[in-house]
């Protein structure tokens, strides 16, 4: 078991140290708020830095965030520098950023945690921390806690393969079943780290296929679309089916495209700082 | 009071359904929503809170309100509209509570929004009072309460047996004619009340804050997403586009969409050109709460929440309305 009381006081202690010594101007971690629920936040001074905690509640993304960060906070000045605390999912993000060339490296410092895994509302495992076999960030400049010694699962897709024996017409009824209670409130897109174009297609308001309606063929082709610009970038953080407040099993789409790339280039996502995007590759720009 | 049994309404409901629209709480993959229902046994009458808010069947999330249509030189104009009456059973004091607040702007100012005056006019609600408050739930610190009856038709409270019936409007006495109830002694057993009310202060403090630094300390972690207009009973902003929606040779037909739109999202503000005058997230969430207790109260009268805490627990980041009305209740104190 984490000591998380230990880890709490590591990760407030090293913040101290980045924000007091000026070496961020920002620490992004974790806090909890007055209705006992864990959340994202930003931590500028060294005063501050006792808000900070970890626990097995810390399940948001929190390199999303660093989007916002990648601009001078005034005109003329450098970007900001900013601490980041991150589980071995979320390091994956950092690297996918860093090769989409979209966050430059030594304006980040990464807090590592070695992780057991996060639970959800209802105190259980997240199916993501379930499936997952990563104790250690890909990415850190330091790490925080022992690695737990756990052998990692075997994840053979058997939530695809119950989708998959499905008979293509069932399928389909399904998928509109889902998309269907889907409110176009794109929390899915919003808490998505690979989702940062400055204008999404599907919310253009000259939009040639999809137009802003809420209605099912729209929600169809805004998520499958959505799922198609995520392969090969997709690391499985899974923050989008976490925050959809309609439940849709969002990474199943995820994760057949997970799967298509696994097998069919050997490319994981976010696994190594070198590993250039995969369309770069078949462009031959390596 | 007047008494009934579950079964005497879904009698009535199925009589109602053969006749006009009817939406009621329906049970939906695991989930609770308003949804429209054929028969009285689709009705679920032990549920929570649904998870959307009731507004969607007076201010539908996307509405076709024209239809135009060009034949070479011939060009026609259709509104759409339907005519059937709509009864939104099991509605919750807080909704309707919520569509009053949007009648105040939709209503009562000039001129009235033509298609949601002709919603309101064909809707009747039978409200289902809750029980207990909810997780989240804060009706009582919004002038609102679980068995509020003002802004229904009709108002059901559970009771032992079946439901006690009060007809509160002309509308809803004239609904309830179909029926069956009985003379029972007794009254309905009082709601269970949180004990902790959340603070309202008046529109001059909250103009005090503005510049104050909870915006960016609550704003930061916001997503831009929309999960909080669009749970909301109150929050009515849209957004109106044209599309084409069929193209031949001497043909076009056209249809004019309103479909929500939400302050929170990256875009809201985006003018002509590009400008954004509302680029950062402290400033978008500002500008939402300002609007429900500044905004809103000073131009239409009523605050713009009901206390409903639908935004309160479906926030994935913890944005959390009656942690900032504290805060600003605290701050303000200060001046």
């Amino acid at each position: 078991m984490s000591d998380y009381e230990a880890l709490t006081q590591q990760i407030r202690e090293q913040a101290r140290q980045l924000l007091s010594e000026g070496r961020v101007d920002c620490v992004i971690g974790y806090e909890v708020g007055p209705r006992g629920v864990t959340r994202p936040a930003f931590i500028y001074d060294a005063a501050d830095v006792d808000r900070l905690v970890w626990n097995a509640s810390c399940v948001h993304n929190l390199v999303t965030y660093l989007h916002d960060k990648k601009k001078p906070q005034r005109r003329g000045e450098e970007p900001p520098r900013v601490a980041v605390v991150v589980k071995p999912c979320d390091s994956r993000t950092i690297n996918v950023l860093l090769a989409e060339r979209q966050i430059a490296r030594e304006r980040i410092f990464a807090i590592g945690m070695a992780c057991e895994g996060t639970v959800g509302a209802d105190g259980e495992p997240l199916a993501r921390c379930t499936r997952c076999g990563d104790r250690v960030p890909v990415v850190y400049d330091v790490l925080l806690g022992e690695p737990p010694n756990v052998s990692p699962p075997q994840d053979d897709y058997p939530d695809l393969a119950r989708i998959e024996a499905m008979p293509p017409a069932e399928r389909l009824a399904f998928w509109l079943g889902e998309f269907d209670r889907c409110i176009r409130c794109y929390a899915c897109r919003q808490v998505c780290p690979g989702c940062y174009c400055t204008t999404c297609m599907f919310e253009r308001d000259d939009g040639l296929w999809v137009d802003i309606g809420i209605e099912v063929s729209g929600k169809h082709i805004f998520h499958l679309g959505r799922a198609l610009h995520l392969a090969g970038r997709c690391v499985e953080c899974d923050e989008c089916e976490r925050v959809c407040p309609m439940g849709l099993p969002l990474s199943l789409l995820n994760r057949r495209l997970v799967r298509e790339v696994d097998a069919t280039f050997h490319y994981h996502a976010g696994r190594e700082e070198t590993l250039a995007p995969i369309l770069f590759e078949f462009g031959g720009s390596k | 009071m007047k008494f009934t049994t579950r079964d005497q309404l879904k009698a009535w409901l199925d009589g109602l359904a053969a006749e006009m629209d009817l939406v009621a709480p329906r049970g939906v993959d695991g989930h609770v929503f308003y949804r429209p229902v054929a028969s009285g046994d689709e009705v679920l009458f032990d549920y929570e809170r649904p998870e959307l808010s009731a507004k969607a069947f007076v201010f539908p999330d996307t509405e076709v309100f024209l239809r135009v249509e060009q034949r070479g030189k011939d060009v026609t104009v259709e509104e759409v509209r339907t005519e059937r009456k709509q009864v939104i059973f099991g509605v919750r004091p807080c909704d309707a509570h919520g569509l009053a607040v949007i009648d105040a702007l939709f209503l009562n100012q000039e001129p009235a929004d033509a298609q949601y005056q002709h919603h309101r006019e064909r809707t009747v609600l039978v409200g289902l009072a809750c029980p207990r408050m909810w997780e989240g739930c804060f009706c009582t610190s919004m002038g609102g309460a679980p068995d509020d009856a003002t802004h229904l038709d009709v108002l059901l409270r559970e009771v032992e047996g079946g439901y006690a019936v009060e007809a509160v409007s002309e509308k809803g006495k004239a609904l309830v004619k179909g029926l069956k109830t009985k003379q029972k002694a007794g009254d309905p057993p009082a709601p269970q009340t949180n004990a902790d009310a959340v603070p309202v202060v008046d529109t001059a403090t909250w103009r005090t804050l503005f510049n104050d630094k909870l915006w960016q300390r609550h704003g930061e972690r916001c997503l831009s997403c929309r999960i909080c207009t669009y749970v909301c009973p109150t929050c009515r902003c849209f957004d109106v586009v044209d599309r084409v929606v069929d193209t031949q040779p001497g043909l076009t037909r056209i249809e004019r969409i309103r479909v929500w739109d939400a302050c929170t999202s990256t875009n809201y503000r985006r003018a002509a050109g590009g400008h954004n005058s509302r680029p950062t997230k402290p400033g978008r969430i500002r500008n939402r709460f300002y609007c429900k207790f500044c905004y809103y109260p000073e131009d239409f009268g009523p605050l713009g929440c009901v206390g409903c805490g639908r935004c309160v627990v479906s926030c994935p980041v913890d944005i959390d309305i009656t942690e900032i009305m504290r805060d600003v209740a605290a701050k303000g104190g200060q001046e």
